[in-house]
């Protein structure tokens, strides 16, 4: 009973428009009447001038270097992470590509593209390319370490328009190659053009494939150089060329995943195992893969496995009692002392009155939390073996995750950064508004609880946090963390900003549902009162699953608003992929000077940046028009 | 009637229900339990924060405000603040600058984009297009990074005249035109100016009531602006006779100074609580109806609570707060009515507005822009200009959406009713568009003032700058802290309760 | 008041109380929805409540399913007091099925879902038995072909049969009924209707608020006529249709007849 949330699969294919010939199409969109005209023309030479401008700030100018982004690509991929351990990296990725590719398999979109239009786009991208490659000045002449030669007059010399064609000659062939694409595509189809519609996910990986396969035939890119000044990896390949294998693994990886999504989908624990996936994700990629733990045996056998077994025998048989439905008022008792007990275990180590390890804390509010729900879950034997089942997997999963935390990484890192660049930002993101999530479910329930202290305190922790600028609660958490820890436990940077991400977006998240929330007619709740449901099972049946389908399109807007948002982490001193174009490139003199060159790496973040949050605006207008939610 | 066995009415005593069982209890004992949960997590978390403050010596107190805070600020209506509060309040005008000149001209800007968007020229709608899809989707941040550092790049400071003439300079030390200040009789035109409306808004109440009697077009709008037009003409010359509102002010700051401060600052405060009590129940009172009190909504509740929190703000200030906040705010020992009586007298006969060109002064590389002419920092500059291009491309698409909402049949019911199209704009299609508009553009108007935080990253002096380096210089963290979050909510609550009433009114004048 | 003694017809005569009422009162804010209302339903007893529009019938047999809470005196259902105790509430809720005006189906689950869900997650019963309870009250209520299909895509009728294979799926021992036929077009009434005869016919104990006077001519026990807030006659639908005692009844029925 998982799938509520899958959108019709009807692929939307725009209504049929009669075509209209170059001539009339002309004269209806840009001159149909003389104040059209006028603008046409004002803003068409606008455009070529601007067009120009663009290109020759970004590429034919003595102050623009690329090859600072190009030398320093890993840097901005993950910064400071040891090169001998890059595998680790890769294999990060490769487990979070694989799980977005097995949601998309699971979740497919119908979404198409027409033929029609990848052909026009392409002709379209490969005239641009064209021009822009035309309309950059002659190459700027620069000497043996690279920088510009200037004459008398501080101009920076130029060569002729010859030796720039000479120069730019990949250039025109893209835009040559794009644009046969494109006519072969279109008379290729012939008039099947019109009607023939290819899945999107299909376009985008089919994409991805030529650009990542163009680095086995074409030599481009540049060598990444560590801080000596040696080539990275294989010292006779280039970048882009050093890490052609992994990608294509990658890029086969989610072909494979999406393929076993669509497969595993028609079971229907598949969503819910690939959700419990995804949350322990961020976990394992961080603490098993990139730190590479070194856990303590001795303290394993002698301490963690007792503490598992303990809380795993004696806890499930407690719920297993507590799940019987005929327990009654008794159970609820039970469940509240847990409460107290769970509490009391904070308030003892506070005043010293025994001590206790954390994870004993956790786990006995873990099982508070468990004894509170074991009334949804009463039933037959099977189910309620099945419910202390359960709880001894997630005491296990979270003793374990416990355990990595407090051991220590074998990983010899050259910076106080452990992990930084794009790496760092997408997972921020990613995991952060993964964990958002469910908080700003909980606030928006709150919020909108019949309960009044549970509304205000819902309320006012939104209103305060929507109240106030991200940076100030990354402040707050980046300054208080660290003063709210007791002695001796460290927390980096990097965890106070995700935190406070986590926090924060919870805020505007929780806004989103809520709106889904008020959608959800007074006539649900009755019905589910009426056949005897308990509050919590109608929250979790009826109401959140009608609610969360309506809040799909802003929570999309608002998991691209934490992405962007992330950027802010760089002025908190975080290696984030922002803060390496921003501070750690333009600052290195070795082993080439790159001082200064700040706009280049920002062009590039931008970009990056720009393509991810697209891309999801895409994918939400798509929803939003297939769920008819904006159109009226 | 059936009178014998169990479960009917007559042999069943009232049993009482344990309290366990007891919905209300449940419920009610449910909620405390939450709350206390959550005050104990924060009271641990806040004693555990005071342990370790107290372990690294920090204190936690707000002596800052009133002492040198031993640095300048790069600009601001006072460069060189006295006070740590004094240097705050310099950041807080900065942010408040920064963001409602970045509000005004985001709306324009993004009215036109929007606009634009709708055009059936290609080439315009694409651009506008092209513009939206691109600002929105790179992080504001980046942008500003990318725009400071093309300002950076532009030309040095040179000695001689700007591109036009003087009037209008640009280079990397930012962009200079004439300022426009307040002059010698400011004050005195302002209370013309004040008067002024005063009447003309009498002589609109009369126009419209010809109107509304005769039916003749009156004009009413026209006449509020030819009568204030008027009188500011006219007040430019004339305002001099105010000046004896110097010893009004003066005389009413002695008459303050002579009666017993306590005693008056209690009446003050008083004053301002019984105002609030008085204003929640005329609240209260407009909530009932003869059926009783309607169910008051979470909104009604937090209006009513500001309204205590306002009363006894300025209760606070009055009592204890008026003489160190009025020295940050106004710069100056005198108390306000004399501060106020000095801005009238005898000696101001000078025009109320004045303007002056940018000047340069310094030598050789170390130019710099006197203080005559209007600069714009250039950390100013990049904020203004990040933020208005990127809420623009929010406001083109709240723009557009709002024009498109209005269904496709009022415009052509306006049609039907021989409404031109013009008519049809003003009086159908914009009022429903403005209605579906406003509340996303309020939050627009927030996330820009929230923004402005961010010229802490290219050194714009606005609030969280200056707090940040207050912090830095004294470890106070929590108490910097605080402030920003204060001053940011207000501003936020500000913001909403003015669009609110502009919702309010909008949905009266469409009833 | 009027006499609200149980009808005397003989299948009931032996049969215990089932829904006890006694001074029942109601207030939204200043206005008092239900005066003092006073009735006592029997086992297997079919009451039909009429009454015009805002008379706080629908309001009184919401009350017996604490969708309301009442304020004052007392609902006895089945021998358990309604009160605050969550007990009985909980036990009254799973006895007491409701048939909505609105269906109020799930439509985010397949018809079956629907059914199912109470007797899974409210009376734990395996999968396996639910579903084939499912299936046999779709036919007993005509549509055993749509169980895969979701409410959407089902006809008003359709979609208040489902409704009640719903409530039945609780084995409820007391079925109530709050304008089940109101929001459905004319064609679809009878095929409600109809499952309704059916249950009554089964001996099930039901209370009606509906404005179908046929149905209420054949299949009641009793008809209880309210206004304002109060009950102003109860009896057998002979002695209501023909021959009603009180004046607002007989103004009542010169409306809609």
């Amino acid at each position: 009973m998982t799938d509520h949330i899958t959108i019709d699969q009807t692929p939307a294919l725009p209504p049929e428009k009669p075509r209209l010939t170059a001539g009339s199409w002309v004269r209806q969109n840009l001159f149909s009447s003389v104040r059209s005209g006028i603008l046409t023309v004002i803003f068409g030479v606008f455009s070529f001038f601007a067009f120009k401008v663009l290109v020759n700030t970004m590429f034919e100018n003595p102050d623009r270097d690329w090859l600072a982004v190009k030398t320093n690509l890993r840097l901005y991929a993950a910064f400071a992470y040891p090169i001998t351990q890059f595998v680790r990296v890769w294999v990060a990725l490769g487990l979070v590509l694989a799980l977005l590719g097995l949601s998309l398999g699971i979740w497919r979109s119908a979404s198409a593209v027409a033929a029609r239009t990848i052909a026009s786009r392409l002709i379209a991208s490969g005239l641009t390319v064209l021009a822009g490659t035309l309309l950059v000045g002659p190459p700027v002449l620069r000497d043996e370490a690279g920088e510009p030669v200037y004459d008398e007059t501080f101009e920076a010399l130029r060569g002729t328009w010859r030796s720039g064609l000479e120069q730019r000659t990949g250039w025109f062939l893209l835009a040559f190659a794009l644009v046969a694409a494109g006519v072969a595509l279109w008379f290729g189809l012939g008039s099947r053009r019109n009607t023939l519609t290819v899945p999107t996910t299909l376009v985008v990986w089919i994409a991805s494939g030529v650009v990542i396969g163009s680095t086995w035939v074409v030599r481009y890119g540049h060598y990444g150089l560590d801080p000596e000044g040696v080539p990275v990896g294989d010292p006779d390949s280039l970048v882009a060329m050093s890490t052609r294998m992994p990608w294509t693994v990658m890029w086969l990886l989610v072909a494979v995943a999406y393929q076993l999504g669509r497969f595993v989908s028609r079971w229907n624990s598949s969503r819910l195992l690939i959700t419990a996936a995804w949350f322990l994700a961020p976990f394992i990629a961080f603490w098993v893969i990139l730190r590479d733990p070194a856990i303590d045996y001795g303290h394993v056998w002698s301490t963690d496995l007792p503490m598992f077994l303990g809380f795993g025998v004696l806890g499930g048989l407690l719920l297993f009692l507590l799940a019987d439905p005929k327990i009654g008022e008794l159970g609820r008792f039970i469940a509240f002392l847990l409460v107290v007990v769970a509490a009391l275990t904070f308030v003892s180590g506070f005043y010293g009155w025994f001590s206790m390890l954390q994870k004993a804390r956790i786990s006995f509010c873990l099982l508070a939390l468990f004894a509170l729900m074991a009334n949804n879950f009463a039933g037959d034997r099977q189910t309620r073996l099945r419910f202390a089942g359960a709880w001894v997997l997630l005491i296990g999963i979270a003793h374990y995750f416990i355990t990595l935390m407090n051991s220590p990484s074998t990983l010899e890192l050259r910076a106080d950064s452990f992990l930084g660049g794009f790496l760092f930002t997408m997972f921020a993101a990613l995991f952060g508004l993964m964990f958002s999530f469910p908080l700003g479910v909980l606030l928006a329930l709150a919020r909108t609880s019949t309960l009044p202290i549970f509304r205000l305190l819902a309320t006012w922790f939104i209103e305060f946090v929507r109240g106030v600028p991200f940076i100030t609660v990354l402040f707050f958490f980046d300054i208080m963390l660290p003063l709210f820890l007791p002695a001796g436990m460290e927390a980096p940077d990097m965890a106070a900003t995700v935190l406070g991400l986590v926090l924060f977006s919870s805020a505007y998240l929780a806004e989103n549902v809520r709106g889904g929330l008020q959608s959800v007619r007074r006539g649900q709740y009755e019905a589910a009162d009426a056949i005897g449901l308990t509050g919590a099972q109608r929250t979790s049946l009826i109401v959140l699953p009608q609610a969360l389908r309506v809040s799909i399109p802003p929570l999309v807007g608002q998991a691209i608003t934490t992405y962007k948002e992330t950027s802010l982490f760089a002025i908190i001193g975080v290696f984030d992929f922002l803060r390496v174009a921003n501070y750690v490139v333009p600052n290195q003199s070795t082993p080439v000077n790159f001082i200064g060159h700040k706009l280049e790496g920002l062009i590039f973040v931008s970009f990056v940046y720009w393509l991810g949050s697209i891309t999801m605006s895409k994918y939400s207008q798509n929803l939003e028009s297939k769920m008819g939610v904006g159109e009226r | 009637m059936t009178t014998e066995g169990e479960g009917t009415l007559a042999g069943m005593q009232p049993k009482r229900v344990p309290l366990y069982r007891d919905a209300t209890v449940v419920k009610w004992v449910t909620q405390v339990i939450a709350l206390l949960l959550v005050l104990g997590a924060l009271f641990f978390l806040v004693e555990e924060a005071g342990a370790n403050l107290k372990a690294k010596s920090i204190p936690n107190d707000f002596d800052f405000l009133g002492i040198n805070p031993g640095f300048n600020i790069s600009e601001g209506i006072d460069k060189d603040p006295n006070t740590g509060g004094r240097a705050l309040w310099v950041g807080m005008v900065n942010t408040l600058r920064l963001a409602m000149s970045g509000i005004v001209f985001a709306t324009l800007l993004g009215l036109a984009i929007g606009i634009a968007r709708l055009s059936d020229n290609w080439i315009v709608n694409r651009l506008a297009s092209i513009y939206i899809e691109t600002i929105r989707n790179i992080p504001i941040l980046v942008q500003i990074f990318i725009i400071a550092v093309l300002l950076g790049s532009a030309g040095r400071l040179v000695g001689d005249t700007g591109p036009i003439n003087g009037w209008f300079m640009v280079s990397s030390k930012g962009l200079a035109v004439p300022r426009i200040f307040p002059s010698d009789g400011f004050y005195q035109w302002l209370v013309v100016l004040a008067i002024g409306t005063l009447l003309a808004r009498a002589v609109r109440k009369r126009r419209v009531t010809h109107q509304d009697l005769t039916g003749a077009i009156s004009y009413p709008n026209l006449w509020f602006g030819a009568v204030l037009l008027l009188v500011a003409v006219v007040g430019w010359f004339v305002h001099p006779v105010f000046g004896f509102l110097n010893n009004l002010f003066n005389e009413i700051g002695d008459a303050w100074g002579s009666i017993p401060q306590s005693g008056a600052k209690l009446v003050l405060a008083a004053g301002a609580v019984t105002a609030s009590l008085l204003w929640i129940r005329r609240f209260l009172n407009s909530k009932r109806s003869p059926a009783g009190l309607a169910k008051l909504t979470d909104d009604d509740m937090f209006r009513m609570i500001f309204a205590v929190i306002g009363g006894l703000l300025v209760a606070f200030v009055v009592t204890i707060g008026w003489p160190g906040l009025s020295s940050w705010i106004i710069n100056s020992g005198q108390d306000f009515w004399h501060f106020l009586g000095d801005k009238f007298g005898d000696g101001r006969t000078g025009n109320p507005v004045d303007a002056m060109r940018p000047t340069i002064v310094g030598e050789g590389t170390l130019l710099n822009y006197g203080s005559q002419g209007l600069v714009m920092s250039p950390g100013f500059a990049a904020m203004f200009i990040g933020l208005t291009l990127y809420t623009a491309s929010f406001v083109a698409e709240i723009v557009r959406g709002g024009i498109l909402a209005v269904p496709k049949g009022q415009s052509e019911a306006a049609a039907a009713i021989g409404l031109n199209r013009a008519q049809a704009l003003r009086h159908v299609i914009l009022p429903q568009a403005v209605r579906v508009s406003l509340p996303p553009l309020g939050n627009q108007y927030l996330n820009i003032t929230k923004n402005t935080s961010l010229g802490i990253a290219i050194g714009f002096a606005d609030v969280v700058n200056v707090g940040g380096t207050v912090l830095n210089q004294s470890g106070k963290a929590l108490p910097v802290i605080a402030i920003w979050m204060l001053f940011f909510l207000c501003c936020s609550l500000t913001i909403s309760v003015v669009v609110n009433w502009f919702n309010v009114r909008t949905r009266i004048v469409e009833r | 008041m009027t006499d609200t003694s149980v009808a005397d017809t003989d299948r009931l005569s032996g049969n215990k109380d089932m829904i006890v009422c006694e001074g029942v009162n109601k207030w939204f804010g200043d206005f008092q929805a239900l005066k003092g209302v006073t009735a006592t339903i029997k086992e297997q007893e079919v009451v039909v409540v009429l009454g015009p529009s805002g008379s706080g019938k629908s309001t009184w047999i919401r009350c017996i399913n604490r969708l309301e809470a009442h304020q004052g005196g007392t609902i006895i259902v089945d021998g358990v007091e309604l009160s605050n105790d969550l007990r009985n509430i909980e036990k009254i809720r799973s006895e007491v099925g409701m048939v909505f005006q609105q269906f109020n189906l799930f439509p985010h689950l397949t018809v079956r879902d629907n059914v199912t869900l109470a007797p899974i997650w409210v009376r734990k019963r395996p999968r396996a038995e639910a579903e084939q309870l499912a299936m046999d009250l779709l036919e007993r209520v005509g549509i055993p072909e749509q169980a895969d299909k979701y409410p959407g895509q089902l006809s008003g009728g359709q979609q208040q049969r489902v409704a009640i294979a719903r409530s039945l799926a609780m084995e409820p021992r007391v079925m109530l009924f709050d304008e089940p036929t109101s929001a459905l077009d004319p064609e679809m009434i009878k095929e409600v209707l109809d499952v309704m005869k059916d249950l009554a016919r089964g001996g099930m104990t039901m209370m009606v608020v509906t404005h179908e006077m046929g149905f209420a001519r054949e299949v009641a026990d009793r008809i209880i006529f309210m206004e304002s807030g109060e009950i102003v006659e109860s009896g057998t639908p002979e002695h209501f249709f023909t021959n009603p005692t009180e004046e607002r009844t007989k103004l009542f029925l010169s409306q809609i007849l």
